[in-house]
């Protein structure tokens, strides 16, 4: 738990919860760090989708069933790309690289409105972007194939597809939760112990035990720039499932967190207490 | 080894303590919200847990169907299949390990409570916690896809073809001593000194070994090395098969936990020989 530092006989933690960011900070747009922060995540978002898809299609491209990566070797760029982006950018822009994740951490009032529509915009362009360069590189392997795009797998229904977005992206988010936590990093005596680790490794796993069913979305970024770009009717179709079931995802994480992990409604009440830092 | 700090008086005092043992009842936990939060922390993670892992299963044995449409080495195969196992072990031990100490596992509750880590209230809360969590997350998949499930043996852990139940029990134990171990050196505070109280991602170890007895044990039982994992697809799938086996993914694992749990606390630990220690006059020794 965390550690309590005595003060004169009253109990402070070393850690102090951020205040939640102002729904509309326009002072935020004046500063370079902003449009850097942007330029962070459509870049991140283009590598990440450029590495996944061609190694999507590379499998595919295969000359026997068992000549490419596999799926497990899919799930590994997938996951294996989020840990590499993630340490890289978390800096900058917090390393979110997905929509469901910018809005998860919205609704915890961890960034503020203008900055998590244009995280969405930047991470939906690059992936654009990103699956662009992979059609630029192999055109019609990348046509043929199935251009990488997410669709409901022959066999599951829409609601299964829309279950297993749900609870993907909620461990996902979930993860970003825990490693982003101030109560955690005061544990860890405020130490980084490699925090994007996890964080690729939860999108592994989500990967691992949903490609079967959706080809696994769970970031509608990802999901959209494949459908922009390989544009085909059954891609369009099953397309709202990717994002109303990651943001349904990211809304139950955040509020598992928040509610009943940090139990912030129940400190709510505690401004009755004499030390604010309780 | 431990480093060693020149106390007053000239004795030697180690630069950390081991915490007293926890009370076997400790009714004021009952009154907090931490132990409740801790509860639901468990009951979620084993929740996640058994859906990814289980799900992982199911889509794996669909893909490498070839009489049914699958082909060879399509899924990701039974590397992928220990993988999910030790990776969701990894990020819930993660997430959960500053709420709940991050179980995830009968086991380690039952080997953590021998080492008087946990009291027997929290213990009992735990496991229950773990096996309705168990159940609903293979429910979840079981709803996802009915007919996939049944057919493909609903990812319950049962005896292979070709092994005996000794083999069986021998192997539940052994792999459950080598989590439990693990989970036991991750969280010793000498191990923690030893590291200058800085963290190093403990969970990291503790996933990997759930991972590296998959490898080993998938082909004698499936691996069940977790009670509640067993216990969650048993309920699920029902059959007579999973059921007949059932008693070894319990007493195997609970006879692993406490050997790993003696051997730590008495061979590595030498809390017995500890206790004669009164003697000495420093309390700290």
């Amino acid at each position: 738990m965390s550690k309590e530092v005595s003060e004169e006989g009253r109990h402070g933690k070393d850690y102090v919860d951020p205040p939640p960011a102002p729904l509309l900070d326009m002072a935020e747009l004046k500063l370079w760090s902003f449009y850097r922060a942007i330029i962070a995540e459509f870049i991140a978002t283009l590598l990440f989708l450029y590495v996944t898809v061609a190694t999507v299609i590379g499998h595919k491209n295969q000359t026997g069933p068992c000549g490419g990566v596999g799926l497990l070797g899919i799930a590994w760029a997938f996951g294996g790309m989020i840990f590499v982006l993630v340490y890289c950018t978390a800096g900058i822009s917090g390393g979110h690289i997905n929509p469901a994740v910018t809005f998860g951490l919205f609704l915890a009032r961890k960034v503020s409105l203008p900055r998590a529509v244009a995280y969405m915009v930047a991470q939906c362009l690059g992936a654009i972007c990103g699956v662009g360069l992979v059609k630029a590189f192999m055109m019609t392997p990348y046509k043929r194939l199935g251009g990488g795009a997410n669709t409901v797998a022959d066999g599951y229904s829409t609601g299964t597809a829309l279950g297993a977005e749900i609870i993907g992206t909620f461990v996902l988010v979930y993860t970003v939760f825990s490693a982003t936590d101030p109560k955690r990093s005061a544990r860890d005596s405020h130490v980084p112990v490699l925090a994007p680790l996890p964080i690729g490794f939860a999108v592994f796993m989500v990967h691992l035990a949903t490609i079967p069913i959706t080809g696994t979305g769970i970031n509608p970024a990802r999901s959209f720039g494949a459908a922009v770009i390989y544009n085909n009717e059954k891609a369009w179709d099953d397309h709202w499932i990717f994002w109303v079931g990651p943001f349904v995802g990211a809304l139950a994480a955040a509020a598992y967190h928040q509610y009943i992990l940090r139990a912030a409604a129940i400190k709510a009440l505690a401004s009755f207490r004499s030390n604010p830092t309780n | 080894m431990a480093k060693d700090v020149e106390g007053p008086d000239g004795f030697q005092t180690r630069d950390y303590e081991d915490p007293p043992p926890t009370p076997f009842f400790d009714a004021e936990e009952l009154t907090k919200w931490s132990l409740y939060r801790a509860v639901i922390a468990e009951f979620v993670a084993t929740l996640l847990f058994l859906y990814v892992t289980v799900l992982t299963v199911i889509g794996y044995k669909i893909q490498s169907d070839t009489k049914a449409g699958g082909v060879d080495c399509g899924g990701v195969g039974i590397l992928g299949i220990a993988w999910a196992f030790g990776g969701m072990i990894f990020i819930l031990v993660y997430c959960t390990a500053g709420i709940s100490g991050g179980h995830i596992n009968p086991a380690v509750t039952f080997g953590l409570f021998l080492a008087r880590k946990v009291s027997l209230i929290r213990a009992v809360l735990y496991m229950v916690a773990q096996c309705l969590g168990a159940i609903c997350g293979v429910g979840f998949v079981k709803a996802f896809q009915s007919s996939h499930y049944v057919n493909y043996g609903g990812g319950a852990n049962f005896l292979a073809d070709g092994y005996n139940t000794g083999t069986g029990l021998a192997a539940e134990i052994i792999g459950t001593f080598v989590l439990v171990y693990t989970v036991f050196s991750a969280t010793d505070p000498k191990r923690n000194a030893r590291d200058s109280h800085v963290p190093v991602l403990a969970p990291l170890p503790i996933g990997f070994a759930v991972f590296m007895v998959h490898l080993a044990t998938i082909p004698i039982t499936g691996t069940g090395i977790n009670p509640a994992r067993s216990f969650g697809a048993a309920v699920i799938f029902n059959k007579s098969k999973p059921w007949d086996d059932h008693w070894i993914f319990w007493v195997g694992p609970f006879i692993g936990a406490t050997i790993a749990a003696f051997y730590h606390q008495f061979v590595l630990r030498a809390s017995g020989s500890k206790s004669l220690g009164s003697f000495r006059s420093a309390a700290n020794v």
